[in-house]
């Protein structure tokens, strides 16, 4: 049996694919993934109901090199419905795209400031937190000072023509995406923290910091890069 | 899972933008009703305050169009659509080697960019407010002089 998901009024009908080019921040993926479906969603129409389980599985998850799923994009093909002798739910190999967010090495994005600490800044996008921006890929020359505002934080200033430039909260950052990695899942929390960002030295690895599935390191040293109101 | 194509096509900002309004996205401040998830939330409130709020296809595909003359990459181009740059620092760092590929047509492209795609915003904003600014001072001048 072969389910086409044209058949259904459902807004996931596979879409015609945008226009076909190499690289930038959201990319599509397809995949196949064999699903197992409860059977207390079966009384919805099954588009919807594979989606559901889908979006449950997938969603605001990193997989490995494709990036961070952001969402399903459309269901291609279901096929399947067979039911396994002692379950109570039917299995359904699903064909679907995923839009991923992967930026890649090179592309200028915009975010904001989370974090100023001693070794850097920490970036967020909202839906993304783990950008950082380690120290020697500050703009250059720069020089840190203790942030009135905010206990144990550092203000990074930038030091060009004489005039000084804070990196301050409020602003929209722009930086560059320097590499993209996705460290291996630790076996034991404690040992792995040197695969982890590099950026995190010292003894604060030993306090368990959250594993990190994907950590994206970005750059300010260069034009037109860091806070927007620098340079327009 | 199996991964069938890992890049299966790019998707603009605004594109995704599209995707998560049509399935029902929006400033609707109680947030339950859409069939989207928290997360896809947070990703649209992200794109929202870019300049891609403001896009649509057509915009993007005219400017494609516009941009083939320049013989920028795929990815660059890509990047000028969703950050929109409108001085010429601030497409250094999205063309490689921008000097020496474009030259003196920057100028030319930057004109093509800040017209074709509509700016977000609060850059309007900011140039109507210096505007109210002034109206202001010369008011508030005049007023002193009486």
């Amino acid at each position: 049996m072969r389910v086409s998901s044209s058949s259904s009024s459902s807004k996931d009908i596979a879409r015609p694919p945008p226009s076909s080019l190499l690289k930038t921040l959201f990319v599509m993926s397809e995949i196949e993934h064999t699903l197992r479906l409860p059977p207390h969603l079966l009384n919805r129409p099954l588009n919807a109901a594979i989606k559901g389980e889908l979006e449950s599985l997938f969603l605001d998850k990193v997989i490995d090199k494709l990036g961070l799923c952001v969402s399903v994009y459309d269901i291609l093909s279901i096929d399947g419905g067979f039911i396994f002798p002692g379950d109570g739910a039917s299995t359904y190999t699903a064909r679907f795209r995923l839009a991923m967010f992967r930026p890649y090495v090179g592309e200028v994005i915009s975010a904001r400031l989370k974090e100023s600490t001693k070794d850097g800044l920490r970036l967020s996008l909202g839906f993304f937190d783990d950008i950082y921006v380690p120290i020697p890929l500050m703009p250059n020359p720069y020089h840190s000072e203790p942030d009135p505002e905010h206990k144990n934080g550092i203000r990074w200033v930038w030091e060009y023509m004489g005039e000084n430039y804070p990196i301050d909260w409020m602003d929209e950052i722009r930086f560059r995406v320097h590499s993209v990695n996705y460290p291996p899942i630790p076996v034991e929390q404690g040992n792995d923290s040197e695969k982890k960002d590099s950026e995190e030295k010292d003894s604060r690895q030993k306090d368990l910091k959250p594993f990190v599935p994907m950590v994206i390191v970005g750059s300010l040293d260069a034009d037109g890069l860091g806070p927007i109101a620098w340079w327009v | 899972m199996k991964i069938l194509q890992s890049n299966a096509g790019v998707l603009t900002n605004c594109e995704v933008l599209e995707l998560l309004k049509s399935r029902g996205a929006g400033k609707d401040p109680t947030r339950v009703i859409a069939a989207v998830a928290p997360s896809e939330f947070k990703v649209y409130d992200y794109l929202e305050q870019t300049v891609a709020s403001k896009q649509t296809i057509e915009i993007i595909h005219k400017f494609v169009e516009d941009c083939k003359k320049y013989d920028l990459a795929n990815g660059e181009m890509l990047n000028v659509v969703n950050i929109r740059p409108s001085s010429a620092v601030e497409i250094d760092p999205i063309i490689q080697d921008c000097d020496s590929r474009m030259g003196d047509r920057i100028d030319e492209f930057l004109e093509n960019v800040v017209q074709v795609l509509p700016p977000y915003p609060s850059q309007l904003e900011s140039n109507e407010d210096t505007a109210e600014d002034k109206e202001e001072t010369t008011d508030d001048q005049q007023m002193g002089v009486k």
